[in-house]
């Protein structure tokens, strides 16, 4: 082993300088959450550090729907997972082809619509959530999952094509020529070339279309007003209503909430690395 | 196996013509080398071959069949891109197999064809690494063999050794030489390298801005370039040409270039005065006693002894000479010394057009 320099020691102090505090600053929110969720409601907001009877009563409170709000939990959390599988699966589809098209067949006009679908971006999602909620009343979908599917859909294609757009173009286009030599369709370059190698893409870009619609609030709220059709985030929401909010099932709750998320983050992240090119061509 | 024929061949990018009506043919299991520098169209044509480019006019056909219209796939080619273009998710035994695969070829014949291409290439080692796994020559060979398990009619070849280093480019090029003479395939490669070109082919295409400047055997454009461009881009180190004009005198022919320099010549090319461009390879010029009558008289300025051989600049009058010879003369820096000229081997070009001078 080599030594260890005084260079490498201030690097690794300054590191550790910056990282702690950024450390501490992000877990504080979580542990608080963290907290919340495991104290009995009369020292929920007692102030300490660590609860002097920690209890996983709140839990099973939640999972047992003995609360009002949370008497559709479990069905709750199948929408929100429902919701957010179908999106992304839906993200996934219309962008990899919309970027296949763009990108390596270069459809004509198809940057044009690229831009077109980017432009959305410069409004604020929050001004469209009005027009949205009209339009997807003119389409008698309010109420159903379908309009918060559609809508997030909506919201999530634009980046999603423009990334994979991206990552595609860094993709050789002698592959493309030599799959056409060895006589592949389209669709066959598509199938056999084309998403294996976009592979780490698609993870991020599913996972992100995913979470974006796991974690939305404004449109599910708007658009979906059935106790047994929204989403656990609205749920969580409703519990604000109350002028006595239990505040320690609110956060149990959230805590649920928030572990589908980091687990898709933990499973997939050993997908969405690069290097998978490698190989292809001499650059 | 199959022929190919160029007929009046066009491309034009927007309104910027890159290939200028091209025609040649290329006969049933000939090595044909297109070669020029980069920018002459080579690829281009090549490309249209493949089926990778549109042909804006004329016509190209493989067999006397007209491809114009035909897809690549359905030409029956086969072709080596510049960077392998191998498909990194797969295996070497995969990347051959791709094609049959689509062909939708039984198993065994697949496995069959991949296994004897693989013996052919050296490869059975490596059939079961990716790409990313192996060398630059493996990968090369790799995508050869993707194309030999096709058992086309044509192999397209596009600049496939300019990747690699110099010691590897000369054992591949062996390589593809010694597979061609066994598979006896038609063959178009593209490169830029003349020594590729003059090792490898059976007849060279030498293009330059979109237009074939000739067509020949290596010897024939070594010994008969039928013009400027083409008398120094084949051979190497490049043929010296010196700008003079041509005096007779006494029965004697000469050019005389700036500087008062006399290079002789022996043929009757070219009439008095004319203005020439004199070509002479720097094999072909020799080291001589200053005082011969005959001598062309010039001062040595570099020596390059490459061991076998012995490169030497020489500076005649205003003109920078290259001279080869394989013994390792007893030269120096400064010296002064006269260079003997073989006439026979004289090349007199047109300076305007470029063109050779009957001779």
């Amino acid at each position: 082993m080599k030594p260890i320099t005084l260079r490498q020691v201030t690097t690794e102090a300054k590191l550790l300088l910056i990282g702690i505090p950024v450390l501490i600053w992000t877990l504080l929110p979580v542990y608080n959450l963290f907290l919340f969720s495991i104290s009995p409601k009369e020292s929920a907001f007692a102030g300490n550090l660590w609860p002097d009877h920690p209890t996983l009563h709140n839990f099973e409170v939640v999972f047992r729907e003995q609360h009002y709000y949370l008497s559709h939990f479990w069905l709750q959390l199948w929408n929100s997972l429902l919701i957010a599988v179908t999106v992304g699966v839906l993200t996934l589809l219309v962008a990899t082809c919309a970027a296949f098209a763009i990108s390596r067949l270069k459809v004509k006009g198809g940057r044009a619509v690229m831009n077109l679908a980017l432009f959305t971006y410069f409004i604020p999602a929050a001004f469209l959530a009005v027009p949205m909620y009209k339009t997807m009343g003119n389409y008698g979908l309010l109420n159903n999952q379908w309009a918060l599917i559609l809508a997030m859909l909506t919201i999530a294609a634009p980046y999603s094509i423009w990334v994979l757009k991206q990552a595609s173009d860094k993709l050789p286009y002698e592959l493309d020529e030599a799959a056409k030599i060895d006589g592949a369709s389209p669709l066959q370059l598509f199938r056999l070339v084309y998403l294996p190698l976009m592979m780490p893409s698609l993870v991020a870009i599913g996972t992100y279309a995913l979470l974006l619609a796991w974690n939305e609030y404004l449109y599910a709220f708007l658009l979906l007003s059935n106790d047994r059709q929204i989403t656990l985030g609205v749920a969580l929401g409703n519990f604000l209503a109350a002028d006595d909010s239990p505040w320690e099932l609110l956060m149990a709750t959230g805590l649920i909430y928030a572990l589908p998320p980091a687990a898709i983050y933990y499973v997939f992240k050993r997908y969405m690395v690069g290097g998978l090119t490698a190989g292809a061509v001499k650059s | 196996m199959a022929s190919v024929t160029f007929q009046n061949v066009e491309k034009a990018f927007g309104s910027t013509k890159v290939i200028h009506g091209i025609g040649f043919d290329i006969h049933d299991g000939e090595f044909m080398v297109l070669v020029g520098p980069s920018g002459c169209g080579k690829s281009t044509l090549l490309r249209m071959l493949a089926g990778l480019e549109e042909i804006s006019a004329g016509t190209i056909a493989i067999d006397g069949k007209v491809v114009n219209d035909v897809e690549s796939k359905d030409r029956d080619i086969a072709m080596v891109f510049q960077s392998y273009a191998l498909y990194p998710h797969m295996t070497v035994a995969d990347n051959m197999a791709f094609s049959l695969k689509l062909r939708k070829a039984q198993p065994e014949v697949i496995k069959e064809r991949v296994s004897r291409a693989a013996k052919i290439l050296n490869l059975e080692p490596y059939l079961a690494r990716y790409p990313r796994e192996l060398s630059g020559g493996q990968r090369q060979r790799v995508a050869m063999g993707r194309a030999i398990v096709r058992d086309p009619k044509v192999f397209l070849f596009d600049e496939p050794l300019s990747n690699l280093d110099a010691k590897l480019r000369v054992a591949m090029r062996a390589e593809i030489k010694a597979l061609h003479q066994r598979l006896k395939t038609t063959t178009v490669y593209v490169t830029h390298d003349q020594v590729e070109a003059m090792t490898m082919a059976d007849r060279i295409v030498v293009m330059h801005d979109g237009r074939v400047e000739q067509i020949g055997t290596p010897l024939d454009l070594y010994d008969h370039p039928g013009n400027l461009f083409v008398a120094q881009f084949i051979g190497s180190p490049a043929m010296n040409v010196i700008e003079g004009t041509i005096k007779r005198e006494n029965g004697a022919a000469h050019v005389v270039s700036r500087g008062g320099v006399r290079w002789p010549l022996r043929s009757a090319a070219g009439s008095e005065g004319q203005t020439v461009a004199y070509g002479i390879r720097p094999e072909h010029l020799s080291l001589t006693d200053a005082k011969t009558s005959a001598a062309v008289p010039a001062e040595i300025t570099v020596v390059e002894p490459t061991g076998a051989e012995t490169e030497l600049l020489l500076q005649a009058g205003e003109a920078q000479i290259v001279l080869v010879t394989h013994g390792r003369p007893d030269v120096n820096p400064g010296d002064r010394v006269g260079l003997a000229v073989e006439p026979a081997m004289v090349h007199v070009f047109d300076q305007q057009t470029g063109q050779r001078l009957a001779s």
